[in-house]
C-alpha cells in the first residue's frame, strides 16, 4: 500500500508540475481592439429608433438564461414568449435555471463557454470574475446602437451612475436596469395604532423618535418598543437594513447599504472610511443610546427574523424595519394574531437625522450581460437593437412587466387595470389566473427598471403614498464616484477590505450592544489602521484620481 | 446474573441520554410535519411546535395538484430506478472482478480507482465533458456520472474477497463458467450487500440534485429535489444577491415549504424500515479483515 502511496504522490507530482506549466503558456486574451461595426445579415432594422418597435425581417431566434422562481414556474407556452415572437420575429431559447442557484450556474456556463447570448438577472458588480476571461461583451462599446438606452440615461440623467460600472479599462460590461427615480423600499413599520391611542406624534427625526419610544416604555413598562430584524440573513451585517436607511440621514454609509465601507468625500475631493469616521461613531452612539435606555432590544442584533416578526406580530413590540413586502404578510400574521381591525400598521417616512432629511440609492438595478461570442453572431446587430427595445424601451418594458394589452390588462384614464379575471401581486383578489403563473409577466428575470409611473403601476395606493411622501420630503444624496481597479490590483484590495468589512462590521455590533465601550473608539481605529486602513484607502483614491486622468 | 447497583443507574441515564438525542433528531421533522398541517398565520406567529394549529389540507391539496411537481416527482423515479439499476450492474461486476487474486493488473485498476476517490477534475472540465458527449439535457448526465462510487465498490470488495474460494472451485469442477458461477453462486449468496448497495444508491439518486442543475437545461426535467431547493432556497438567495425588486423577494409560505418537504422525503423514508436490517449488517461489512 506504501508503495502504491508513493507512486501516486511521484504521479501526482508531474501532473501539477505538466498542468501549470500548460497554464503558464496559455495567451492572454486582450480586448484591445477596437469594436467594430456591429454584423449584420439583414435582419436588423435599418431606421430603427426611440418610439419605433423592433422587429427582425425574418423570423431569428436568440439564446438567453431564465431565472427560474419556484412560485411561478417557467412554462413553454407561457403568453410571453409567442407575443415576444409575434411582435419582434424573434424566439426566445431559454436555458432554465433554478432561483435558488442561478449564479452558479451563469458562472459555470460562462467558464466553459457553453453561456447563451443574453444572461439577464445580472446585478452590476456581478460581471467583475468574468472581465479578464473576455467571455462577456464590453456592452460600452455598442450603445450607439441602442437608441432606448442611450435616451433614457440621457433624460434620467443616469450617466454618473452608469460611469460606476466601468472597470479599469474604462468600459462597461453590463448593462443595467434603469430607474427613473431612487425607489426607496426599506424603513421603519409601527404599530400606528399605539401611537394614536397614546397621542405619540410619528417621528420625523431620530430625535423624535426616540422620544416616542421612551414614551412607549413609560406607558408599556414590560415591552421593548423597538426589536429590528435583518442582522443574520441576506448579506450578514448587524441591523444590515436600519444602518443601511439610517446612515445616510447621519453623513456616512452602513450596514446593506456598502460594501467595503468607503463613502466620497466631496469636500475633501477624495474618498474616506466610513467606518472609522465621526459621522459613523455618532451613528452607533444614538443606537447604543437606545439599547441603553432599554428602548431597542438587544436581541435585535443575534435573532432570526422570524423571532423578531413574532415579536411585532404579537405585540410585544411596536416598531420593527420592514418593506413594501413584509409589511402586507405581517398583516395577514396579525389578524390572526391581534384579531383584524384591532391594529394597525403602517411604513412611515425614514426619521430624519443631523444630515437632514437625505436618502442614498442607486437608480440602477440588475441588468443584462451579453456573451462576448454575441459579436460572431451574423445578427448581432439585431441581437443589440432586440434587447433594446425589450429591455429599455417603453413599450418593451410594458410587455414584460403588464403583458398584452386588452388581454392581461386594459386601460382605464390612462392607469393600467388588471382584466378582470386575472390577478397579480394581489391586486385584483378576485382573479383566478396569476399574471405571472399562468402568463409569464411580470417576472424577475425580464421585468425591471422603468419609468415612475410603471414601477408605481403595480403598487398599492398605500405604498405609492409612502413613496410618493419620500420623493417629496427627501433629497437624494449624489452617488460616489467610480473608482475602477485592474484586475491584480482589484483582488489585493479585496484581501484587505475583507478583514477590514469583518472588524468593522463586529464592532459595529459590539459599539451598539455597549460590549465594548465608545471610550474604546480610538483603540478600534488604530486596529483599523494595524489592518491596513489607510493603505486600501491609498489604493481606492489612486485608481479615483487614474480615472478622473483619464476620463478628462 | 443479578445487576448491581452501578449498572442500574448506568441504564437509567443511557436511557434519559438517548430520549434526549431521539427527541433532538425528531423534534425538527415531526415540527416540518406539523407545519405542513397548519395555517400559514399560525406558523408565522410562531405558534406550531409539535401540533398542527389551525389545521389546514388545501396546501396538500394546491401541491398534489401542481403539474410541476408532478412532472419532477415523475422524473425523480425514473432517476433513481435507472441511476440506481445501472449503478448495481457496474458496482457489483467492477468488484468482483477486482476481488479476483489472479487478475492481471489487479493493482493497478484498484489504485486506479482510488485516485478518483481524492483527485477529480472539477466541476468545469466535468461539464465540457459531459456536454461533448452531447449528454446535456438527457437522463444519461444524471444516471451515468455517479455509476460508479468507489467507496461502495470497496466495501463489496472486500465483502466478495470474504467468501471462501472453494466455492467457486467447486462450482467450476461441476461444469459452471464464469458468469454461471457469479450470477447463480455468488449474487444469491450477497443479498445483504446488495441490498445495502441499492439503499445507498437509490437515496443517493433520490436526494441528489446537483447533478441535474449543472445538466439539464430544461425545467420539465428537473427531480424533485431540484424544485424542492428552488422553493427552500430560491427566496433567500435572491436576497442575499442584493435583489431590490421586491417580486423576487416574495416570501413563500412555510406550510407550502413544509409540504414540499413532507412529500419529498416519503417515499424514500418508507423504503428505510424495509432494508434497515440489511443495512446494519452492510455497513459493518470489511470493518473486519480476517
Amino acid at each position: 500500500m506504501a508503495k502504491i502511496l508513493k507512486k501516486l504522490a511521484f504521479l501526482v507530482a508531474i501532473v501539477t508540475a505538466l498542468s501549470s506549466l500548460l497554464a503558464g503558456c496559455s495567451s492572454d486574451k486582450s480586448s484591445s481592439t477596437t469594436a467594430s461595426a456591429p454584423k449584420d445579415k439583414g435582419v436588423a432594422m435599418a431606421d430603427y429608433g426611440v418610439g419605433k418597435t423592433f422587429k427582425a425581417t425574418k423570423p431569428i431566434s436568440f439564446t438567453t438564461m431564465y431565472n427560474d422562481a419556484a412560485w411561478y414556474a417557467f412554462k413553454k407556452d407561457w403568453l410571453l414568449w409567442s407575443e415576444i415572437t409575434k411582435r419582434t420575429n424573434v424566439t426566445l431559447k431559454p436555458t432554465v435555471v433554478p432561483m435558488s442557484d442561478y449564479a452558479q450556474k451563469r458562472s459555470l456556463l460562462i467558464s466553459s463557454g457553453d453561456a447563451p447570448l443574453i444572461i439577464p438577472k445580472t446585478y452590476p458588480g456581478q460581471e467583475t470574475p468574468f472581465v479578464s476571461s473576455g467571455a462577456i461583451l464590453p456592452i460600452s462599446d455598442y450603445v450607439k446602437y441602442m437608441p432606448n438606452f442611450m435616451d433614457k440615461v440621457k433624460k434620467w440623467n443616469l450617466q454618473p451612475e452608469i460611469d460606476n460600472l466601468r472597470q479599469a479599462d474604462g468600459k462597461y460590461y453590463v448593462l443595467p436596469g434603469l430607474h427613473e427615480e431612487v425607489w426607496p423600499d426599506y424603513t421603519l413599520a409601527v404599530r400606528t395604532d399605539i401611537f394614536e391611542k397614546n397621542n405619540i406624534a410619528i417621528p420625523k427625526t431620530w430625535d423624535e423618535f426616540e422620544a416616542a419610544l421612551k414614551k412607549l416604555k413609560e406607558i408599556y413598562p414590560d415591552v421593548t418598543p423597538f426589536s429590528d430584524r435583518w442582522s443574520t440573513s441576506g448579506s450578514v451585517s448587524p441591523l444590515g437594513a436600519l444602518l443601511q436607511y439610517a446612515a445616510p440621514t447621519f453623513g456616512t454609509v452602513g450596514g446593506w447599504g456598502t460594501s467595503n465601507y468607503v463613502t466620497f468625500d466631496q469636500d475633501k475631493n477624495k474618498f474616506v472610511f466610513a467606518g472609522a469616521s465621526k459621522e459613523y461613531k455618532e451613528m452607533l452612539t444614538y443606537f447604543n443610546g437606545l439599547i441603553k435606555e432599554g428602548l431597542l432590544d438587544k436581541e435585535s442584533l443575534s435573532q432570526s427574523d422570524d423571532q423578531a416578526v413574532q415579536k411585532f406580530v404579537n405585540g410585544k413590540s411596536f416598531v420593527i424595519s420592514s418593506n413594501s413586502q413584509e409589511i402586507v404578510t405581517m398583516r395577514t400574521s396579525m389578524d390572526k394574531t391581534l384579531g383584524a381591525g384591532k391594529y394597525s400598521i403602517a411604513k412611515i417616512d425614514v426619521p430624519g437625522g443631523p444630515k437632514g432629511n437625505v436618502i442614498a440609492g442607486s437608480r440602477l438595478e440588475n441588468g443584462i450581460m451579453i456573451s462576448a461570442k454575441a459579436k460572431d453572431d451574423p445578427n448581432f446587430k439585431a441581437l443589440l437593437q432586440f434587447i433594446d427595445w425589450f429591455w429599455y424601451s417603453d413599450e418593451g418594458e410594458e410587455l414584460a412587466k403588464w403583458g398584452v394589452e386588452g388581454t392581461t390588462y386594459k386601460k382605464e384614464n390612462g392607469k393600467r387595470v388588471l382584466m378582470p379575471d386575472i390577478n397579480f401581486l394581489g391586486l385584483n383578489p378576485s382573479g383566478t389566473k396569476d399574471l405571472r403563473v399562468d402568463y409569464g409577466f411580470g417576472t424577475g428575470s425580464f421585468a425591471y427598471g422603468g419609468t415612475t409611473d410603471l414601477l408605481q403601476s403595480t403598487m398599492s395606493e398605500e405604498e405609492v403614498k409612502f413613496q410618493d411622501s419620500m420623493h417629496q420630503n427627501k433629497k437624494v444624496l449624489p452617488v460616489n464616484p467610480p473608482y475602477p481597479m485592474s484586475a491584480t490590483d482589484q483582488e489585493q484590495a479585496t484581501l484587505i477590505s475583507t478583514p477590514l468589512t469583518d472588524t468593522v462590521k463586529q464592532n459595529t455590533a459590539k459599539f451598539i450592544l455597549g460590549t465594548r465601550p465608545l471610550s474604546e473608539w480610538n483603540a478600534y481605529v488604530s486596529e483599523l489602521k494595524a489592518k491596513g486602513m489607510d493603505k486600501y484607502l491609498d489604493m481606492v483614491n489612486k485608481a479615483y484620481q487614474d480615472y478622473q486622468k483619464k476620463s478628462k | 446474573m443479578k445487576e448491581t447497583v452501578q449498572y442500574k443507574i448506568f441504564k437509567v441515564i443511557n436511557v434519559l441520554i438517548l430520549l434526549l438525542v431521539i427527541y433532538v433528531t425528531l423534534f425538527p421533522f415531526l415540527n416540518v410535519v406539523a407545519q405542513s398541517f397548519s395555517g400559514q398565520a399560525e406558523i408565522n406567529a410562531g405558534k406550531v411546535n409539535l401540533i398542527p394549529k389551525g389545521f389546514n389540507l388545501t396546501t396538500y391539496q394546491t401541491i398534489l395538484h401542481d403539474k410541476t411537481f408532478w412532472t419532477s416527482y415523475r422524473n425523480t423515479i425514473v432517476y433513481t430506478v435507472l441511476g440506481t439499476v445501472i449503478a448495481m450492474v457496474m458496482t457489483t461486476t467492477f468488484a468482483y472482478v477486482l476481488s479476483k487474486k489472479r487478475l492481471m493488473g489487479r493493482k493497478f485498476f484498484t489504485s486506479m480507482a482510488i485516485f478518483t476517490m481524492f483527485f477529480n477534475g472539477g466541476l468545469i472540465p466535468n461539464y465540457i465533458l459531459i456536454k461533448n458527449l452531447g449528454w446535456t439535457n438527457t437522463i444519461w448526465a444524471i444516471v451515468i456520472p455517479g455509476a460508479i462510487s468507489i467507496f461502495n465498490m470497496l466495501i463489496m470488495k472486500s465483502f466478495f474477497e470474504a467468501m471462501p474460494e472453494e466455492l467457486e472451485e467447486a462450482a467450476s469442477i461441476d461444469g459452471s463458467s464464469t458468469y454461471g458461477t457469479f450470477l447463480k453462486i455468488i449474487l444469491p449468496l450477497s443479498k445483504p450487500i446488495l441490498a445495502t448497495m441499492v439503499l445507498f444508491y437509490a437515496v443517493g439518486n433520490w436526494n441528489s440534485w446537483f447533478g441535474a442543475f449543472l445538466y439539464l437545461d430544461q425545467s420539465d426535467k428537473f427531480p424533485v429535489t431540484l424544485y424542492l431547493r428552488n422553493l427552500l432556497a430560491g427566496a433567500t438567495s435572491g436576497q442575499s444577491a442584493g435583489a431590490t425588486s421586491a417580486d423576487d423577494l416574495q416570501q413563500i409560505g412555510a406550510n407550502i415549504k413544509a409540504v414540499t418537504m413532507v412529500l419529498t422525503v416519503l417515499p424514500i423514508l418508507m423504503v428505510y424500515p424495509f432494508v434497515q436490517k440489511y443495512f446494519v449488517s452492510g455497513i459493518m461489512l470489511g470493518s473486519v479483515k480476517q
